[in-house]
This record gives structure tokens, C-alpha cells and sequence, in this order.
């Protein structure tokens, strides 16, 4: 079932650079299935599994295991951390919140001065990442240092919570939602031979999709993501880019990638016919691994599918089942495509 | 006791200002074994009593308030909710988890842009609570019917445990203080008493101190000591701090009485328990501001637990500190002899 995979995969710890635990996740459950598996050297996982018929081009998947995260700098002479930022975060969203730090998953908490002792100027600013620090309750430097040490990864709190009407909130569903995407499809009889490719380093710029990409050499690349909803009022409108239950969003254009005009005609299409909403991004903002898919090995015709996902790249992302189950469906559809495609 | 999983316990209830309930019955719990009686008053203050041996002997309080720091619905727009707050600083909450106090609960997050969408410049600006919303999950219909205005949201937090000894969680102020109050009745549970001891749970410290103002007059008390949190240092607080570990922080200042304050200091020097001075040149921003007027007045003395990142989502404080904090009042109430 779609979201109990997305409830497994979610919780792991994966941030970019140390996909490992994901990685051995995906790698133990989709074994069962695979006719191939392979591991390139910067630890992407590839996947293949024959269908029922050799497409005359071919196709592969793309989503990526990794997840935004911190990393340890330093430990200073009370016993406390400083830290950077693995992905692109918004240092708004990390006061007050728990981290788990290194192998061991120390808990800590990313502390912030008492409103009481603040002044009304500094209240109207955020301190930069260099200024913020994390607490682990070591009482000087040396049991610090007994329980972390600098280049320790750190991921926010794994909980995964159910809100209402089929909404759910996670760490990481940018892009655990894209590996369920993959692992249910590796489970079903397939209509055509595809390659899986689940990528590392996706949020420091889909540095292991290159590797990937070049050793299966794809024709077709369909990118399995989650994507920015800003539909949080008083947002502007114009300034909202997708909202969740609107349907998934068929990729047109973004930072990275003009999106291959045949593919999105054929994902349209395909929504339209199985009467599945539907929606294109409203700014051009993002990027995913699509554009180190046609830069890695000559070109390949790129199209992309994405669930509108509110607060991304923060500890507390919200989507809504229904989207992620019309990404399925839509995936389905697109392989069963893939029988006749010619281009 | 195990003081760890008592405060597990407290932290993880729905409690702000003025809707305690759900904190009453884990409180009540936590501290019957170790009180004769405990009531609740016409506010939802919660009131321990334990009696002394002989009849008509002087009455001290110990309070410590049972209410959190929490958001208030005050509309709706397109399903998701725009609140009010109290006490909070609005730059802890986008991307927090919230619990939204509906029968039953619901999981809120408080929105946020994501990068992609924000301009750099802007990325440290802190964004005003109006500017805010909770997302539910809601639908533009339901929200106003399922989340009336006027409901309370609290943090989600769940508490965990730093090393050995640090415990981090919401509302340890003030329950952590709570839990050092029926800590100290446990210490006195084999003692006989020279004095009646009532534990005031109290509600809306956060707000306007009604509760204790209230419990404090109802009880009549001879003396108090109030047990709320302080400032533990941090690298970016450490003026008037004081360091987790440090012990209790006794206070001084014109609104404490000045014999309490001498004595608690005689008591842990003689005991060895660690202790720092909290000096409080005017009001002292707890409890004791309210009690100190009551009826006559009442004298009263602040035993502090130094705490960091107050009203946060996830506070932290030392179990030592808790440990010490309970010692040096439960030394306080036995040094209270015949004919004082």
C-alpha cells in the first residue's frame, strides 16, 4: 500500500551525502523484484525489472533518497554545536526544533533566547545559520564531544503525523513520496522493461543523478518528486505555484529543465482521458534530477510528475493522499504508454 | 517518584491559560500519594493538602502553575486557521507541529513558504503571528464548524530525554516545578510536620496570575514559596542567567521576604546543596507578585529551577537541578519549628 510505504521510507535517516539507511531499505525491498541491481560509485540504486514486452525506448524513473538535514561544524567550549545546512533551508523554520545527530541519533534541540530576554528589534529579525546552535545536554565540551563530532549528520523529528481529510505531515516526503512511487511499481507486472533509479544528493543538485543517468544511458526520464505548494494565505495568488488536491503536477518548466513537449502532451492527455485532475506550477521555481539526466549522456527526453506538497524543505511537509495515489495512477498509465511510444 | 516519566507525563497534556483540565487528572495523580486531600477550585486550581501532626499550626504554600504558553483560534481563511498568541515569540513557529484542542485533537502544522518561493533577502525576516496560519488539512466549509474561534492550540511536542539527565519537552514551566512539589511531599511523606503544607497546582500564571491570587486567598497561607522557572544560560542568553546544574536559584528582592530568602540560603549552604542568588529588583514576573498581596500579604520567597529556551516548544531542564530544587524546600518546611 502506497502510504504504509511512505510511512516506512519517511522516518529514515537519509540526508544528503548519507542516504545509507535509505538506501539499504529500498535496496532489501525491492531485491525481491528486481531483475538487476546495481550500485554506482557516488551510491545511487539502480533497479531494473523486465515487463512484458522491450519498449523501443528506454525508460527510466527518477526519484531521489535524500532529504535536507544539518551537519555538525564544530562544538564550542560549552558544549554546544554550530552547524550548516545540508539543502536549501529557509533558517525560519528551524528554531526550536529536534534534530538527531550522527550514527547514534543524539537528540538535540536547535535552541532559541527566550522571548522575554529579547528586544523589540532583535524580535523582527532571524539570527543566520552561524549564529544558531544546537543543545544535546552536554554540560561542557568534552561530553559533547563523548556524543557527537563535526561532520555528524543531522535529521529533523520523524514522526509522521495524520492531519485531516487524507492529509499528512512528514520530514522528507520531498522525496520518500517518489521512492514509494518506485518501490509499488517494483512490485506489479510491468508493461515494459524500466530502470528505477533511486538518487542520492538530489537537494545539494542532483549530483548522483548524473551517474546514474549516464550509466543507463535513458531515452525517456520521468522524475518522480514532490513539489512546492505555496498556497499558504496571505500568499499572493500569483505567488502560489500549486496547491495539494488539485491533482499532481504534470512538469512544464522549471530552473533546471524545459520539459520534453511530446511527454507533457502525453501525461495531459492521459489525466484528461482517466479524468484525473491536473495542474501545471504557476512560477518557475525548483529544479529536480531531470536536468542531470539530459546533460549526463548526450540528451533524453525528460517529463516530470510531482505531488504538490506544502511546507517542503522544512521538518514538517503536508500533501494529501489523494494526490499521491493520482501519481500512481498516472505512472501506471504512462508506462502502459511506453508499450507504443515512438517518440 | 521517578521524576523523568512524571514529567513525561505532564509535558505531553494539553494545558494553556484558562482550559487546564487535561493537566488536572495526570497532576492529581502524580501528587495524591503523597498529600492527604486534593481538590479542585472554582478556576480548576488544583490544592494538595497534608495536615501537620498538632492542630491550628501555621499554613505555608508551595505553588507551582499547571498551565502552558498556547495559540487561540481567532478566524478562518480557506480552510486554515489565523490565531492569536500568548507569550510566544512568533519566529519559533513556521514548520511547527501544533496540537489544535478540538474533542477530539488535531495535528496542525503552522505554514511556511518554501525557499523556492522567497526572496533571499527576505529569508531573515521574521514573520508576524498575523501573517501566520495553522494547516489542518481543513476545508474552507469545515474549519469554522470543527475549529470554532476561540479554540486552543498547544505545541506538539513530544519529550525526550538529552544524556542522562536533561529532559526536553513543552511547558516544563512551569510543571516541572510541579513535579519538584510532589517530589518534596514524597521527601516529607515519613516526617512528622510542624506546619500545614498546601500544594497550589495553579492555572493562568500565564495570563494574569488569577489562580494564584485566588488559591492563595482561599488557603489563607501563613507563607509561600513559589517554584517557577528561570533563565538557564545559553550561548546567546547569559546576563542574569545562571549555568543548568546550578542548582536553585534563590531570589532577593523587595517583593521576597528577607528572613525566607536568608534562610533558604543558610539551609543549602548547611546541606550542600548548590544554589545561586537570583536577584529581582522589582517585580519578579512569577506567581509571587499575586501572592505576595493577598488578603494582609503574605510573605513569599521564589525557588527558581534555571531553564532554557522558555516558552519554546521544547524547553530543557536538569533532573539535578529538580532533585536539589526539592531538597532545599523540603529543609525549609521541616526548620519550621514549634512556637514560629
Amino acid at each position: 500500500m502506497l502510504l504504509d510505504t511512505l510511512k516506512a521510507l519517511c522516518p529514515l535517516f537519509g540526508p544528503s551525502g548519507l542516504e545509507d539507511e535509505v538506501r539499504s531499505y529500498i535496496r532489501k525491498e525491492a531485491e525481491p523484484y528486481a531483475d538487476q541491481i546495481l550500485e554506482t560509485r557516488t551510491g545511487a540504486l539502480l533497479v531494473f525489472k523486465r515487463g512484458r514486452v522491450k519498449p523501443k525506448f528506454t525508460v527510466m524513473l527518477a526519484a531521489h533518497m535524500d532529504e535536507v538535514g544539518v551537519i555538525v561544524k564544530e562544538i564550542d567550549g560549552d558544549g554546544f554545536l554550530r552547524f550548516g545546512c545540508v539543502g536549501g533551508i529557509d533558517r525560519r523554520v528551524l528554531l526550536g526544533k529536534p534534530v538527531f545527530l550522527g550514527p547514534r541519533r543524539i537528540p538535540g534541540v536547535i535552541g532559541m533566547k527566550p522571548v522575554h530576554l529579547t528586544t523589540e528589534e532583535e524580535r523582527k529579525s532571524v539570527p543566520k545559520i552561524k549564529e544558531l546552535y544546537i543543545d544535546v545536554g552536554a554540560a561542557n565540551q568534552k561530553e559533547a564531544e563523548a556524543l557527537v563530532e563535526p561532520g555528524d549528520y543531522g535529521c529533523f523529528d520523524p514522526a509522521f503525523l495524520e492531519l485531516q481529510n487524507g492529509f499528512v505531515c512528514s520530514k522528507a516526503i520531498d522525496d520518500r513520496l517518489g521512492c514509494a512511487l518506485m518501490l509499488e511499481k517494483l512490485k506489479e507486472d510491468l508493461p515494459v522493461d524500466a530502470w528505477f533509479a533511486f538518487t542520492v544528493q538530489e537537494e545539494i543538485g542532483s549530483r548522483g543523478a548524473f551517474g546514474a543517468a549516464f550509466g543507463i544511458r535513458p531515452d525517456v526520464v520521468l522524475v518522480l518528486e514532490a513539489t512546492s505548494a505555496a498556497d499558504i494565505p496571505p500568499n499572493k495568488e500569483a505567488n502560489q505555484v500549486c496547491a495539494p488536491r488539485r491533482g499532481p503536477v504534470i512538469s512544464l518548466l522549471d530552473k533546471g529543465t524545459v520539459y520534453d513537449a511530446g511527454l507533457f502532451r502525453l501525461l495531459t492527455g492521459i489525466a484528461e482521458e482517466k479524468g484525473i485532475p491536473w495542474q501545471v506550477k504557476t512560477r518557475r521555481v525548483g529544479s529536480t534530477d531531470a536536468r542531470a539526466a539530459i546533460a549526463a549522456a548526450g540528451g533524453c527526453r525528460a517529463a516530470g510528475l510531482s505531488a504538490p506538497v506544502r511546507c517542503i524543505h522544512s521538518p514538517s511537509c503536508v500533501g494529501s493522499v489523494r494526490d499521491f495515489e493520482d501519481m500512481k495512477r498516472m505512472l501506471d498509465a504512462f508506462l502502459e504508454k511506453m508499450e507504443d511510444y515512438h517518440g | 517518584m521517578d521524576m523523568k516519566q512524571a514529567l513525561f507525563e505532564l509535558s505531553r497534556c494539553a494545558g494553556p491559560s484558562g482550559a487546564e483540565g487535561d493537566v488536572f487528572e495526570t497532576a492529581e495523580a502524580i501528587l495524591k500519594p503523597f498529600v492527604r486531600s486534593v481538590t479542585r477550585d472554582v478556576l480548576g486550581n488544583l490544592i494538595g493538602i497534608r495536615t501537620a501532626k498538632k492542630r491550628n499550626r501555621p499554613c505555608i504554600l508551595l505553588d507551582a502553575h499547571l498551565d502552558e504558553v498556547g495559540m487561540l483560534v481567532t478566524d478562518h481563511e480557506r480552510g486554515f486557521l489565523k490565531f492569536a498568541s500568548i507569550g510566544i515569540d512568533p519566529r519559533i513557529l513556521p514548520g511547527l507541529r501544533v496540537r489544535v484542542c478540538t474533542e477530539p485533537p488535531m495535528y496542525g502544522v503552522v505554514a511556511c513558504l518554501p525557499p523556492h518561493v522567497t526572496d533571499p533577502d527576505e529569508r531573515g525576516k521574521a514573520i508576524p503571528a498575523k501573517d501566520l496560519r495553522v494547516d489542518c488539512g481543513l476545508t474552507e466549509e469545515e474549519a469554522p464548524k470543527r475549529v470554532p474561534v476561540g479554540t486552543r492550540i498547544v505545541y506538539a511536542s513530544e519529550p525526550f530525554l538529552m544524556g542522562e539527565k536533561i529532559v526536553c519537552g513543552k511547558s516544563l514551566d512551569d510543571r516541572a516545578c510541579f513535579v519538584i512539589l510532589c517530589r518534596v511531599m514524597e521527601l516529607l511523606r515519613d516526617e512528622e510536620l510542624n506546619v500545614d503544607v498546601c500544594v497550589l497546582g495553579s492555572v493562568q500564571e500565564e495570563y494574569t496570575g488569577a489562580g494564584a491570587a485566588t488559591g492563595s486567598y482561599n488557603m489563607q497561607p501563613d507563607e509561600a514559596i513559589v517554584v517557577d522557572v528561570s533563565f538557564a544560560e545559553t550561548p546567546d542568553s547569559k546576563e542574569g542567567c545562571k549555568p543548568l546544574g546550578s542548582g536553585p536559584m534563590i531570589g532577593i528582592g523587595p517583593v521576597m521576604s528577607r528572613r525566607m530568602s536568608e534562610e533558604l540560603r543558610s539551609l543549602a549552604k548547611e546541606n550542600g546543596i548548590p544554589f545561586t542568588r537570583e536577584v529581582l529588583p522589582s517585580g519578579t514576573g512569577t506567581n509571587a507578585d499575586a501572592i505576595q498581596i493577598c488578603r494582609e500579604g503574605v510573605p513569599v520567597c521564589c525557588v527558581s529551577l534555571p531553564l532554557r529556551y522558555m516558552h519554546t516548544p521544547l524547553e530543557a531542564v536538569s533532573l539535578d537541578d529538580m532533585e536539589h530544587c526539592a531538597q532545599l524546600i523540603a529543609k525549609y518546611i521541616l526548620s519550621r519549628k514549634e512556637g514560629d
